[in-house]
């Protein structure tokens, strides 16, 4: 049988300007309307004269979109059309919708969830911020939360579609705790603080999170891809990020469940993720790490050679192999996305365990940057089908 | 008995503001530094209406603890985005590229002499950011000396030395040994954000400093020995929690920790204020400076 690897994206893209522009109550320019002409035809997004229309008309005029002019959500479901043919075009053979409906994937779920509030802005590094909640009381949900967004997704493309979700540890460990560790920190001991920790998780994963599973379950997801960048923050957390996984999948009947980590120490991962329940893959970054010369001996891979030993040595899960660096306008070319998995191959002993991705959500790249990188992944996964089926036959 | 907050302070949702303003060309680098100032002018207001002891301006414009030194030093480069600690924050690693030495130092904020403090990373932290490509005594040497020097000549009265490594990856005895190239004719305070000192604490009774800080939320009272003979600066207010702490525990915890006979205690911030947003970090000065009077009128009583 001919080896052949699928094609995915992580999760968030960058919004178009436009439907930035109407959220916040901007002005539509020229620039707008024209790049939504450009990509729409670009893409060819079905019926997307009716949003340059709109867009022309909120341009020429003092109306603000959503306010007399196209309604938000109509521009969010736009926003949504051209990300998911973004994804097509490229050849992606699994695709979402850039996760254009989200603020981002931690106040998606914070402002959502009962027993969050909102306490401002922190750096993140440099001129960059994040919003930060507090868990204020137990967390709960009324409902799944994205089965209208999965809907709209999948009645879009033919492609097969898989739903990221931000974990419940991640959710926790950038959350302040306002509830569970309210009493006793000060002068307290590390399992006091520890078992604060696990309660929050735990009532994250089981009542925000496997709710919003069920729901999307039923509503035909079959993939369901669980996102934890604070997963290794806290090496000695691990055996807690594996507890919210299989707490938030328990008893749920999706075909396909995996975990997205980034930008992290992986070693801590090992053992505790041998426990995950029916996971998948693991999907990593990578090639942030690596070098950008073709080859695929060790010493040309540095990127992935330590953490694809463990992956070897562990035998379990499979590897989401990360070939594009998100934070880079570097575009891969196709050979050097061939040499990284093929390396992989060599490492893991055959291609089976191997699908491929980018690092991360690509929303900090512009989409002339994230199409050609993404494009050029897909003609490098055939350049090492090739090279794989050759040496099969 | 005194109360300060050493580090870096968030930044106000007016600054956050312009300085993304800044990034995406929306406004200018003096508008920036007009809405910095009038955020350091507020910052001094509340420090002193909290009663604090030692002013800080807040280090606004300090992108992190290692870039403003880096930045006027040569043989150094700011550069790989690095995880702080087990934090969703980050700094930006050090390159070297030479013998680091400091070119200019950092100015003296504009605050009244011998009412300040400065905080500046620990020469052990600076040479951990740079994943050792230059040893702790070197930056002690070439880079930090010169600094506190020019901060003793400007007024400061206590230099905080952070190291947010120490306590959790270990080398104390080179941190001493680094410390000990430091100039002498100014007090020095080494503070251990974010991490479990109990294992350091007595090793750290010899070193060149006149004060420990300790985070009490990673570090258990217990491990405090008994007739320490520093000053232990002690870290009760939380600034990885968005909850208020309350004034009398903060005493009382102060009060417990004076039973075991160090040669003082002050108090502090677990670390930089900049975790939480500026509303909230408004609120815990002013719960500091209360924990601080309460402490007083317990001690006085």
């Amino acid at each position: 049988m001919s080896v052949r690897l699928t094609t995915r994206e992580i999760g968030s893209l960058g919004k178009p300007s436009w439907r930035v522009k109407a959220f916040a109550g901007r002005p539509i320019e020229e620039g707008d309307v024209k790049e939504a002409e450009r990509w729409g035809r670009r893409l060819e997004v079905s019926g997307y004269e009716e949003l340059v229309e709109a867009l022309g008309a909120a341009a020429s005029s003092t109306v603000l979109l959503g306010n007399g002019g196209m309604p938000l959500a109509e521009i969010d479901n736009w926003a949504s059309r051209y990300a998911i043919r973004l994804l097509e075009q490229a050849g992606l053979d699994v695709v979402y919708d850039g996760e254009q409906k989200r603020t981002e994937m931690y106040d998606h779920v914070a402002a959502f969830a009962h027993g969050f509030e909102p306490r401002g802005t922190v750096r993140s590094f440099d001129n960059k911020y994040y919003a930060k909640a507090a868990v204020v009381e137990r967390p709960s949900a009324d409902g799944p939360q994205d089965v209208d967004e999965l809907r709209f997704v999948a009645a879009h493309t033919q492609k097969q579609v898989k739903v990221p979700l931000t974990g419940a540890y991640t959710m926790e460990d950038w959350s302040y705790d306002e509830h569970y560790a309210r009493e006793g920190a000060l002068g307290g001991s590390a399992e006091r603080r520890l078992e604060a920790r696990r309660r929050f998780v735990e009532d994250v994963a089981e009542r925000v999170i496997r709710p919003n599973v069920v729901g999307l379950v039923e509503a035909g997801a079959d993939w369901i891809q669980i996102d934890e960048p604070a997963a290794a923050t806290k090496p000695d957390e691990v055996p807690l990020v594996v507890h919210g996984f299989n707490a938030a999948l328990r008893d749920v009947g999706a075909e396909k469940r995996s975990m997205h980590i980034c930008f992290s120490d992986y070693r801590a991962l090992w053992p505790a993720v041998l426990e995950l329940d029916d996971c998948l893959e693991l999907q990593l970054e990578f090639a942030n790490r690596d070098s950008r010369e073709l080859g695929t001996r060790a010493e040309d891979r540095p990127g992935y050679a330590d953490t694809l030993q463990l992956f070897a040595e562990h035998g379990y899960p499979g590897v989401g192999l990360g070939v594009l660096d998100i934070h880079s306008d570097f575009v891969e070319p196709a050979e050097l996305v061939r040499d990284r998995i093929l390396f992989a191959v060599d490492v893991l002993g055959g291609p089976e365990r191997i699908q491929v991705n980018p690092d991360c959500g690509l929303r900090t790249r512009s989409w002339d940057v994230v199409y050609e990188k993404l494009s050029n992944m897909v003609a490098g996964a055939r350049l090492a089908e090739d090279v794989l089926n050759v040496a099969h036959t | 008995m005194r109360a300060y907050a050493p580090g870096i302070y968030p930044r106000s949702e007016a600054l956050v503001q312009a300085t993304r303003d800044l990034d995406r060309g929306r406004t200018t680098a003096a508008e920036v530094e007009q809405q910095r100032q009038a955020d350091a002018r507020a910052l001094v207001a509340a420090q002193e209406e909290a009663g604090l002891d030692l002013l800080t301006d807040g280090l606004l414009d300090w992108q992190d603890l290692f870039r403003p030194l880096a930045e006027r030093s040569d043989g150094l480069t700011a550069r790989p985005l690095t995880r702080f600690l087990d934090t969703n924050t980050f700094y930006r690693a050090l390159l070297v590229d030479g013998p680091p030495r400091l070119r200019e130092p950092i100015p003296a904020p504009e605050l009244p002499a011998g009412r300040w403090l400065a905080t500046l990373p620990a020469p052990s932290a600076l040479a951990r950011a740079a994943r050792g490509a230059a040893s702790a005594e070197a930056f002690a040497a070439d880079v930090l000396a010169a600094q506190i020097e020019a901060d003793a000549q400007a007024g400061c009265a206590l230099v905080v030395l952070v190291d947010p490594f120490l306590a959790r990856e270990g080398g104390v005895e080179e941190a001493i040994s680094s410390l000990r190239e430091l100039p002498e004719d100014i007090p020095l305070a080494l503070h251990l954000p974010f991490g479990d000192a109990s294992g350091i604490l007595d090793a750290l009774a010899d070193a060149p400093v006149s004060a420990v800080g300790v985070d009490f939320y990673a570090t258990s009272l217990d491990a405090v020995p008994d007739g320490y003979p520093k000053e232990l600066v002690a870290g009760v207010v939380d600034v990885r929690s968005s909850a208020l702490e309350n004034p009398d525990e903060l005493a009382a915890f102060a009060e417990a920790l004076l039973e075991r006979n160090p040669a003082g205690v002050a108090l502090t911030v677990n670390g930089d204020l900049q975790f939480v947003p500026d509303s909230v970090a408004r609120e815990k000065l002013v719960r500091l400076g209360r924990a601080r009077a309460l402490l007083a009128e317990a001690v006085t009583a």
